[in-house]
């Protein structure tokens, strides 16, 4: 078949066979055309795959399938870093727990010129309380503080770090994911929760 | 013109499973003999089912309709998996999947799709990666990819947040040293 072969040539991870292997995921979500893709596509270094999933069955009818994009990099010789773009969906919340689960953390692209684009990414993440950081497509280099109040006037937990992130730009991404690990690191800390504290992450598929 | 109506409706007729449960879904696929149809023409107008019939077997000539093929393709899929949709191995979608010695050694032997995703995973690639490359649904490569590893053709390396929700600190602190190397 054609996708083996010279179209995917293989990456697998620089170490040597054999050596015991995992892997990790970050979410990408925010609004249309905010760059997702881009953002992801800076740190992979590659174009993106994209997958398909059928959404939850509703009420026994089958829907459109769901088109989600993803790219991979190693970030040691036996770990695989998953980066996802959050499906665009008419129900956001119906369609991420497979893609959320077991995630280090999310990454929500804020368009400060569009800030409600955002409302449901963020609101589903503090719902499932999945540490996320606000990555705003600030060209400036401090965060104004009009945008700042903004922010905060969305009641958006004090905890979620703010950051200024260009998505073309590799340093710039990989500063908010290493924002977002530290976040993740500490609320995991802080949080320590019960399994039945949180809403149960049913899959998909 | 003619042509143009005709392709209209066979797009609209390719956007009608959006509305059928998924077992009309793979009763269509599956059972559809012309006998069978000729008996539930009262439900569907003789002119709608025809065309159906006709374009199965034909290559598309212009314009192949990217649905189309991918309906085809579920459907097929789904029935390769025997109906099932869950798998009784855990599998995220960032899971890694490797082939091992055993299917490589026995790869002649295998089902022509075991035997694609033996060749993927010649290099250790997460069930997305299966999914995208294989152009198929997560559910289905969720369950092939089960199958495979219960039948020890593939091995499954778990993630380190696998029966818990959140990714334990240990494997965060190798993310957060690894992004730092990038």
């Amino acid at each position: 078949m054609d996708y083996v072969g010279s179209r995917f040539p293989d990456c697998g991870p620089p170490g040597p066979p054999g050596r015991e292997l995992t892997s990790a995921k970050v979410v990408v979500a925010g609004g249309f055309g905010v760059g997702k893709s881009t953002f992801i596509r800076s740190i992979v270094e590659s174009d993106l795959l994209t997958m398909t999933a059928l959404p939850p069955e509703r009420a026994g009818l089958v829907t459109e399938l769901v088109r989600i994009q993803f790219g991979r990099v190693w970030l040691d010789p036996g770990l695989a870093l998953h980066l996802f773009v959050a499906p665009q969906w008419q129900d956001p919340r119906a369609g991420w727990n497979d893609v959320v689960r077991g995630a280090v953390g999310a990454v929500v692209l804020f368009d400060v010129m569009r800030p409600a684009d955002s409302v449901d990414a963020m609101r589903y993440f503090e719902d499932h309380r999945i540490p996320y950081v606000l990555a705003l497509n600030n060209v400036h280099a401090s965060i104004r503080s009009d945008v700042k109040a903004i922010i905060r006037g969305m009641g958006i937990d004090a905890t979620v770090p703010v950051v200024n992130c260009d998505p073309r730009v590799r340093p710039s991404v990989r500063e908010t994911l290493i924002a977002l690990t530290e976040h993740a690191k500490l609320d995991r800390w802080r949080r320590r929760p019960g399994p039945d504290e949180t809403t149960p992450l049913a899959p998909v598929c | 013109m003619s042509s143009a109506a005709e392709a209209h409706r066979r797009r609209r007729r390719v956007e009608t499973p959006a509305e059928q449960t998924f077992a009309d879904l793979m009763n269509g696929f599956t059972l559809d003999s012309g006998r069978r149809r000729a008996r539930t023409t009262s439900e569907v107008p003789a002119r709608e089912a025809t065309p159906v019939v006709a374009l199965e077997p034909a290559p598309p000539v212009f314009e192949p309709s990217v649905v189309d093929a991918h309906d085809a393709s579920i459907v097929r899929a789904y029935a390769w998996t025997g109906g099932r949709t869950r798998s009784n191995i855990n599998l995220e979608i960032e899971t890694l999947v490797s082939a091992n010695d055993q299917s490589r050694q026995s790869a002649g032997m295998l089902q022509a799709e075991h035997q694609h995703v033996v060749e993927l995973c010649r290099s250790p690639r997460s069930v997305a990666e299966v999914a995208a490359l294989m152009r198929l649904p997560l559910g289905v490569v969720k369950v092939l990819l089960g199958d495979m590893a219960e039948r020890g053709l593939v091995d499954v390396h778990q993630t380190a947040s696998a029966g818990g929700d959140t990714p334990d600190l240990g494997l965060m602190e190798r993310v957060l040293s690894g992004l730092r190397r990038l």
